[in-house]
Formats: structure tokens, C-alpha cells, sequence
């Protein structure tokens, strides 16, 4: 169904991140706000992108946000780099989606919320750290992946579905020895982001065995907050839902504080 | 989102969190009339991966399932939960449940019918007596041990063995079960068993196309367990007499077996003799005696006598059948399949060693049999994708198989619906040794089609 070949073609084909967004996340990174924001609206679809994205309705804004800076000003330094992440996948993102049935703006509705539970999921375990504020970014990448590789391959999907209940990331590790995880882990390796980022994002996949301290709670964390996600009805007539495999025993001890914290967000 | 269909079960599996703000999500129209549409004896929605519910998520899939009870009198429920989900789905619908609860699938599927004439012995329990005993009956009629505990602490105590038994039952109930035959399989005969008064609504609750299935796929002997009928009017009458002339088409024979006419008409008796039906006061009287066991088809190879030949139609629709399978090992293994040779011929298997087989068949505008040989190494690989295990059992190989060859079907299914045939198909058989299927399919023509995978050699064959 999926070859190795055709998997390494498409990592091949993810775009580097524009040097433009690069030298803004860099500023970002050394903690100078001014210049990255400065870098970021030299490139006018960034711009657009943080505009559309700062005005939509779970930020809650009354009047309209349109400078770049008061834009960066208002998220703060951990939020501004996840931001520019959130960009960069918005760049991989297809112009028609196929697999799902989902447009552009749900798909960024997703990263937005995503982005701000993971912030109060990171106050909540009094975590204050920008990489792993950052690394929720990627969790989004893995459906982008799962649209590129099972568009054209909808009919057979459904028919080996119709027997046995495989999810896409099951398929694809199954016929490949990679996940969906992986490949957006390859995504993050090309935009050089750090490797903790990629770990991160693996993990998430709640597959990965021998997690342990931090690493294994926000691994937790962030898979069931991607399943919080995806149970929003949107994304549930999406079909976004069956994409990957729930590790219902992988969380099931956090899932008390988890109500809480999502409840208070 | 679809039922995943296995055998004569479809599951929903849901995940993540189910409220009414997301429930109505996870069934479109379409959805609900592809539910409907399906042919199975059990429909059910697990809750293994559902991590939050409450009861106005659970009753958009409770209205679903009641609609599809009422029209099709088939069990409907819900299953794969643990002790909390139990409870809680016990107090949101307290007494008025609708639908049956069923610990696990493998719990679920012990009361469904099936190909495979396996009986296994089960521990139940349930506080209240009558449930105990309708799950027991039920269990026993489809061909089960069920060991029934009369108490917590007996339950408890047997439960220290759990080696002992296929499954333990607790946490069950069977609510307003649906009200099928119900139906088990010993070697090559199926019993189908049948209670009370027998009138109109034998037509609703016994499985026709199961039955059709049956047939299909090679059985010939079909045995009516009848020692808890009371009696039968006119309407059932005609209803025994027409599954005969059916059956006499195939040659299958079908029996009664303690029927009393004690409060049903003795002309019956001779109404249903003339139409082929036979009676006999024990069930052993059959199934002990292997002369006549094989007289009347259930002793093995259940061959039928008149074998039906292939037609053009048929043979004109090979190219989608070949298409069908080559693509669907396509898809599994990413490795083509290369035809080698195609003949009209009995089927002929240059050796029964190292052989899997499996069999699915079809009806509608056209009619037959799909038999699939692989070398057991080819069936594996065929079958990794659906186990994700190198190191599966033969069980799971030969269950995957089955799914495998479904898929088949379903490809066949569409590819011919290209061509305005409209065909459905029956559950598939799958053979752990080839020889039992060489008895049931020698000195029938079909179309051999002889392909190679990966330098292995595997049969397709086609015949009616």
C-alpha cells in the first residue's frame, strides 16, 4: 500500500524552513523579541498568517490585532516560537484536503487550540520550558503527514477498515516500520529544531515503551490532549478521530487532572 | 464512522471522549443506512477506547441500535468496558435498558453463530438468577459449556482457575436480547435451535441468508433442535417446506429432531416428510451414527451430488474476480502477484503439505465460490498487515485469512457492481488443512487460475 521509497521521497520533499522564519525563530530562541518580530514582517504571508491566526475567535480579541509586534508582544516569547512553528507546518498543510474532510482554517483552529491547552497543561505541571512549549506545534504535523500519504489510497483504507480496525498509524508502521510520530519527528529534524523536540513528538504517539520521569508525563499529556482534540465534533466528522490508535491505559492515570486543567482553560 | 464487520459481528470503535456535543458526529446518514444495510447477527459499540461518557453520548448510538433491533430482531449492545463503565452505564439506563451488555467481544461472540464448530467452556455469573439462566440457555444452544456459578463467593471461588475456562462471564447482561435462532455448528452440520410456538415470525428471527451462506460454503446437513417447541401453526408449516425445496436444490438434507405432536397437527408431520424433511427423537440418533451421518452430508467431505457447472456469465466476470484477488495481495504485501497459467479443470493442488485454503461465497445476479491455496508462508506475509505479529498462532493466521479473503470479496463486490451485478457474500471458511477442502470441492470444475508470489505458487478457483 505504502512503500518505503514513496515515504522517503516525501520526507525529501519537505520544504527547509524559509530563512526569513528561520532568523525571526532564532531571535526568538536568544530571547530578543524586537528582532524576531522585526524579521517576521518582512514576509508579508507570515504576516497575513499571524493576523488571520491572532484575530481568530479562541484568542478572544475585541479589536483587531494586526502589528506584528504588538502581535508577539501580546503571546510572549515560549508562545511567539510555538507560533512561528505553527506557521512553518501551516506551509505543509494541502491545499485541498482528501483523506479528511477538512479546510485550512478547522486545521488551524486545531493548532490553536492545541497551543493553549498545552500552555495551561504546562503551568499546571509547573513546566516553564520554551522547546517543550514549542514541541506541541508538531503533534498537528502527523495529520498533514497521514493526508499526504493515504490521499489517493481512501478506497483501500476503507476496505481493509471494514474488517479489522486498523488506524492509519498502524497501517503505515505496519507496512513500514515508521509512524505517522516519525515522520513528523523527520519534519522537525529538517526545520532543525531541537532533538529533545523530536523525541517529544515521538513519543506522543503513546507507542513508545520505557518513558520514564518527564519525559513520560508529557508524552502522557500530550496524547491525551491530542484525543481531547480530536473528540471535538468538528474533527470527529472530520474522521480525524480514527486516524490514530487511542492508548487509553497510556493515560488513564492522568485523565483526572487533565479534566480539571482543560475544564479551567 | 463504519462498523468493522468480523464473522456476523459489527463493532463501532469509538475513541477518545463521547458526550452529546460530539456523539451525533460519529454517524452520518450515510453512516446509519450502511449500519442498517449490513448483514449481521450482532451489532454492537465498544467502549475500550472511550476514556469519558456520559449518557447523552451513549444514547445516540442506544437509538441507533434499537432502530436497527426492531427492524432486524437482531442482539444489540454494547461491550470491551471494565467494571466503572459497567456501572455506569447500568445507572443511566437502570431496568429499561434496550440492549445487552457484554463484558468483552470474545464474550459477545460466544453468542452469535459462526462457522467454526468450536464449544467452549465458560464460568458465568450474574446476581440476578434469571439472567444467570437466559445466559446459560443461550450459551448451551449455541453449542456451549457454560458452568453456571450460584453464588458471589462460588463465582469467586471457580475464578482462582481461570485456565480452565475460554472465558469468564461477569459484568454481562443481556438485556431485551434479540430474538434470532440460534445457531451452532458440530463438524459439518449446523443445528439450529427453535422454541415455543412456531408461527409467522419464524421468518424474522430465523437467519435465511445465513442459512444461504451456509449452503453456499459447502454445508449439507442442517438439524432443527426442536425438543422446546410446544407447537406450530400453518405459517411455520410453509415456511420448513419452502427452506426444503431450497435445500433440495444443493442436495442438503435438513432434519427435526424431538419434535413432539403432542399440540401440532400429525398431518404436519406427513406435510413436512413429503417435502424432504426427516425427523428423529434424539439428536445422538444423527450425529452418533456415522453411516447415516454421511448420508445425509455431515459427515465430512459434503459434497453435493448435483454440482452445479460454470456459466458464461460467470466466466465473463473472471478478469474483476483475478483483479480482485491479485490487487488485494497488491495492497497487503506491496508485492505483485504474476498469473501464470488459467484453465478450466477440477481443482488440482500439486501438494497438500505446508497449505492453507480458504473460501468465501457469493450470490445475487450470478453466483459461486470463490477457493483461494496458498503455501503457508504466503498466507502469513499475506496476513501481516492485519495481525502486526511475525510470531502469530495458526489460529490467528487462518482468522486473519478469513479477513483477508472478506476483503477479496468486498473488492470483487465492487468491481462487479461496475457491471450492474449486484451480489452479496457469505461469511468466509478458512481450512488449516487442504484436504478438507479438496473434499468438499473434488469433481468440480472451475476456472484454476495459477499464480506466483514471490516465487511461491498459489491456486485461485473459481466454481459454482
Amino acid at each position: 500500500m505504502i512503500t518505503s521509497d514513496e515515504i522517503e521521497s516525501y520526507i525529501q520533499n519537505i520544504p527547509p524552513a524559509p530563512a526569513v522564519v528561520q532568523e525571526a525563530l532564532n531571535h526568538a530562541r536568544a530571547g530578543d523579541l524586537t528582532k524576531a518580530s522585526k524579521c517576521a514582517s518582512e514576509d508579508p504571508a507570515l504576516k497575513l498568517y499571524l493576523k488571520t491566526l491572532m484575530n481568530r475567535p479562541i484568542y478572544g480579541f475585541r479589536n483587531e490585532v494586526s502589528d506584528v509586534a504588538q502581535i508577539f508582544g501580546i503571546l510572549g516569547l515560549g508562545a511567539s516560537q510555538q507560533t512561528l512553528y505553527n506557521y512553518l507546518l501551516s506551509l505543509l498543510t494541502p491545499k485541498k484536503w482528501e483523506l479528511f474532510s477538512l479546510n485550512n482554517h478547522q486545521f488551524y483552529d486545531l493548532q490553536a487550540s492545541i497551543s493553549k491547552h498545552w500552555e495551561a497543561i504546562l503551568t499546571h505541571l509547573k513546566i516553564n520550558d520554551k522547546e517543550i512549549q514549542s514541541a506541541i506545534t508538531l503533534i498537528p504535523a502527523s495529520i498533514i503527514v497521514c493526508e499526504s500519504l493515504f490521499a489517493s489510497r481512501k478506497a483501500e483504507v476503507a476496505q481493509l477498515r471494514s474488517v479489522k480496525a486498523l488506524d492509519f498509524n498502524t497501517i503505515l508502521f505496519r507496512m513500514s516500520g515508521r509512524d505517522l510520530f516519525d515522520l513528523s519527528g523527520e519534519i522537525a529534524r529538517k526545520w532543525e529544531m531541537p532533538d529533545r523536540i523530536v523525541t517529544l513528538i515521538r513519543s506522543a504517539s503513546g507507542t513508545v515503551e520505557d518513558l520514564t520521569g518527564q519525559e513520560r508525563v508529557l508524552a502522557q499529556w500530550m496524547h491525551l490532549l491530542l484525543f481531547y482534540e480530536l473528540s471535538q465534533p468538528a474533527y470527529v466528522s472530520a474522521g480525524l478521530n480514527e486516524f490514530i490508535d487511542f492508548k487509553i491505559e497510556f493515560v488513564q492515570n492522568i485523565y483526572e487532572s487533565f479534566a480539571q486543567v482543560v475544564q479551567n482553560t | 464512522m463504519r462498523a468493522v464487520v468480523k464473522g456476523r459481528v459489527g463493532i463501532f470503535y469509538l475513541q477518545g471522549f463521547l458526550d452529546g456535543n460530539n456523539a451525533p458526529s460519529f454517524l452520518t446518514l450515510e453512516d446509519i443506512k450502511a449500519t442498517e444495510e449490513l448483514n449481521i447477527d450482532m451489532l454492537l459499540v465498544s467502549l475500550k477506547k472511550v476514556i469519558f461518557f456520559n449518557k447523552n453520548g451513549l444514547d445516540v448510538f442506544v437509538k441507533l441500535l434499537a432502530n436497527v433491533r426492531d427492524q432486524k430482531h437482531i442482539i444489540v449492545g454494547f461491550c470491551d468496558y471494565d467494571h466503572t463503565k459497567y456501572m455506569s452505564i447500568n445507572a443511566f439506563y437502570k431496568d429499561n435498558a434496550s440492549f445487552s451488555l457484554f463484558k468483552t467481544q470474545e464474550i459477545a461472540e460466544l453468542f452469535t453463530s459462526s462457522n467454526k464448530s468450536e464449544s467452549r467452556t465458560v464460568l458465568l455469573y450474574n446476581e440476578d438468577p434469571s439472567q444467570r439462566s437466559a445466559m446459560a440457555i443461550e450459551l448451551f444452544d449455541y453449542g456451549h459449556n457454560p458452568i453456571m456459578a450460584q453464588s458471589k463467593v462460588e463465582f469467586e471461588e471457580k475464578k482462582k482457575n481461570d485456565s480452565l475456562y475460554y472465558a469468564i462471564i461477569e459484568d454481562t447482561n443481556l438485556g431485551l436480547y434479540g430474538q434470532k435462532v440460534a445457531t451452532r455448528v458440530t463438524g459439518n452440520a449446523i443445528i439450529y435451535t427453535i422454541s415455543q410456538f412456531l408461527d409467522a415470525e419464524i421468518n424474522d428471527t430465523f437467519n435465511l441468508s445465513y442459512h444461504q451462506n451456509s449452503l453456499n460454503v459447502g454445508f449439507r446437513l442442517f438439524i432443527f433442535d426442536a425438543y422446546k417447541v410446544i407447537s406450530m401453526n400453518i405459517h411455520a408449516l410453509n415456511f420448513f417446506t419452502k427452506l426444503a425445496s431450497a435445500a433440495a436444490e444443493y442436495n442438503a438434507s435438513i432434519c427435526f429432531v424431538g419434535l413432539s405432536f403432542e399440540k401440532t397437527p400429525e398431518s404436519f408431520k406427513n406435510d413436512l416428510e413429503d417435502a424432504g424433511l426427516m425427523f428423529f427423537d434424539n439428536m445422538d440418533d444423527i450425529l452418533k451414527n456415522k453411516d447415516l451421518l454421511q448420508e445425509l452430508g455431515g459427515g465430512g467431505g459434503a459434497a453435493a451430488k448435483q454440482s452445479r457447472s460454470l456459466n458464461k456469465v460467470l466466466v465473463n466476470e473472471l478478469p474483476h474476480f483475478i483483479d480482485a484477488t491479485v490487487s488485494t495481495i497488491a495492497m497487503m504485501t506491496n508485492a505483485e502477484a504474476v498469473k501464470n497459467s488459467v484453465n478450466i479443470q477440477p481443482l488440482s493442488i500439486p501438494t497438500t503439505n505446508n497449505q492453507y485454503a480458504s473460501s468465501i461465497g457469493f450470490y445475487g445476479d450470478i453466483d459461486g465460490l470463490i477457493i483461494l491455496i496458498f503455501p503457508k508462508t504466503i498466507a502469513k506475509k499475506a496476513c501481516e498487515l492485519l495481525i502486526g505479529d511475525a510470531n502469530a498462532s495458526e489460529e490467528e493466521i487462518l482468522d486473519s485469512l478469513a479477513e483477508f479473503v472478506n476483503i477479496i470479496g468486498g473488492r470483487a463486490k465492487v468491481l462487479l457492481s461496475g457491471n450492474k451485478h449486484r451480489l452479496d457474500i457469505t461469511l468466509p471458511r478458512t481450512y488449516a488443512d487442504v484436504n478438507t477442502l479438496l473434499e468438499i470441492a473434488h469433481n468440480k470444475k472451475g476456472v484454476q487460475v495459477d499464480l506466483s508470489f514471490e516465487g511461491e505458487h498459489f491456486i485461485f478457483f473459481l466454481t459454482r
